[in-house]
């Protein structure tokens, strides 16, 4: 995943977000004691979202950490939900490295293969444990390959193959309801984020020649998108985030209701346009400027 | 039955003015449109079901001159009947058409994409109900272009229209309160004055993650 799951601060609570923060903590706490240190490095608000989506209850703790050696932070205690997010992340980043190394050529290629063997031992782990899991992960990857080589002009083909392989997290499940309405919201989740980051890369496909389904479906007008084109594009994205809200709406998410409320309801539609309008990462840039380093 | 005034999310003190505005609020929530073409829409039913006899349940209780089974006025949300399935329009199609859509409301998309490739005939019931097996499945660009082809033959049939006009538009669907209509690519909205990113954790240890404004 890729770090464009954002909830709307404004619309949370001290204490909303504070449960958010220690959300995260604990996701990383968790991948620490699963995975090992290197694996904490894979965390990021997208897999925090989905720890949100897959938590009940939560219990809190009070822990120190290298990010934070003296002061003790407030820590959601490890659960199944975190350990089930943890494996998932894990699964899902090793992937997505294995993928860049294949995608790109020379330095970055011995990058992305570098960490996808640092991860190595932690993905055979959580494949370990959620074989189907990766079964369809490594499917939909497949799958996906094939359109880009086939240069699909589809915009909702090859973003079905991510859809579907973030929705089958729902089958790791046990409640049977759950599992229709995660499915449901997984796949929209997935679908959303797979046009946003195409959305995004648009510019960069466009000079590089690099598969991308919008640059097929859509005329370009300068390498942006406009007119109608922009409607369309927009419409389908605010499609996907209604059926997430729809499905939000039919499950008690509990103490992580307001975070996903107004990540389905403002956060995402936020994203969507500062990704739209080229400032998603000037904002990321700025976040960048003032702490270097972003992941732990 | 489970407690009506937990199901409504009121207080058993709350007055009639209260039950009616969280049941209209609920109702507006899972209203069928928001769940047309849904995987879920079975689900959202439930739900409404479950709010409408809760309702009911409490204003018989109170027996305050509202009658037994009144919705409150100007209710109109009296679940599924108007968009059970499709089984119901098409009477004027033919009858592989018929079969098509049958297959779409029993959910067996398979079939019913089966049955509508061997047909030679393209015409806008058709690409309607391509439209609406593209819907069910979560392909919402190829559907909105399907349906948009449905109206381009058969303009002014007012089914493929509503399709596209549900699918299109934002405006319409449920919000909690507080949100305002937020949609991607409305470079004049709220989200210039939102919180835009996250800070991450940060290992050089200045209190770990905030929230930037832009």
């Amino acid at each position: 995943m890729f770090g464009y799951v954002r909830a709307a601060p404004d619309k949370l609570t001290a204490e909303e977000e504070q449960r958010y923060r220690a959300l995260y903590c604990g996701l990383c706490h968790t991948l620490g004691r699963r995975y090992g240190a290197v694996s904490r490095m894979i965390l990021n608000y997208d897999f925090t979202f989905l720890a949100a989506l897959l938590s009940g209850a939560i219990k809190t703790e009070e822990r120190r950490c290298v990010a934070s050696p003296v002061k003790k932070r407030t820590v959601a205690r490890e659960n199944e939900a975190l350990d089930l997010a943890a494996d998932v992340s894990v699964i899902l980043t090793y992937w997505k490295l294995r993928d860049g190394a294949a995608d790109s050529g020379g330095l970055s290629r011995r990058g992305y293969g570098a960490v996808a063997r640092l991860l190595g031992r932690a993905y055979r782990e959580a494949a370990r444990l959620h074989p189907d899991f990766d079964a369809a992960t490594c499917r939909e990857l497949e799958r996906l390959a094939t359109l880009e080589a086939e240069r699909c002009p589809s915009l909702d083909k090859p973003a079905d193959t991510f859809a579907r392989l973030l929705g089958s997290v729902a089958g790791e499940l046990q409640d049977p309801i759950q599992q229709r309405i995660m499915e449901q919201l997984l796949y929209h989740l997935g679908r959303w984020i797979y046009l946003v980051d195409a959305l995004d890369d648009l510019k960069e496909d466009a000079e590089s020649g690099n598969y991308n389904p919008i640059l097929l479906r859509f005329s370009l007008d300068n390498g942006t998108l406009t007119g109608p084109a922009r409607e369309a594009m927009v419409s389908t994205l605010d499609a996907s985030i209604r059926q997430m809200a729809a499905a939000y709406e039919l499950w008690d998410f509990g103490v992580w209701s307001p975070i996903i409320r107004s990540t389905v309801y403002q956060g995402l539609y936020c994203v969507g346009n500062a990704v739209l309008e080229g400032t998603f990462h000037t904002a990321e840039g700025r976040r960048g400027a003032r702490g270097k380093k972003e992941q732990v | 039955m489970n407690d009506p005034y937990k199901i409504l999310n009121v207080p058993s003190t709350a007055t009639d003015e209260e039950v009616k505005k969280a049941y209209r609020e609920l109702a507006r929530k899972y209203h069928p449109d928001n769940y047309h073409d849904s995987p879920l829409e079975d689900l959202a039913q439930e739900k409404m079901k479950e709010i409408n006899e809760a309702y009911d349940t409490i204003m018989k209780m109170r027996g305050s001159g509202h009658g037994a089974g009144s919705s409150p006025s100007g209710g109109s949300y009296s679940g599924s009947s108007a968009y059970g399935g499709y089984g119901a329009y098409g009477t004027q199609a033919n009858a592989r058409f018929r079969e098509v859509r049958a297959a779409i409301s029993r959910g067996d998309l398979h079939t019913a994409e089966h049955l509508l490739s061997i047909l030679s005939d393209h015409n806008g019931e058709w690409y309607f109900l391509k439209g609406v097996i593209c819907q069910r499945r979560g392909w919402l660009d190829e559907a909105r272009r399907n349906y948009e082809t449905a109206c381009q033959l058969s303009p002014g049939n007012p089914e493929y229209l509503q399709a596209l006009e549900r699918l299109s538009s934002a405006g319409q669907a449920y919000r909690p309160e507080g949100y305002e209509v937020f949609t991607t690519g409305c470079s004049d909205n709220m989200c210039g004055r939102l919180a835009c990113a996250y800070c991450l954790c940060n290992a050089l240890g200045c209190g770990g993650v905030r929230f930037l404004w832009c």
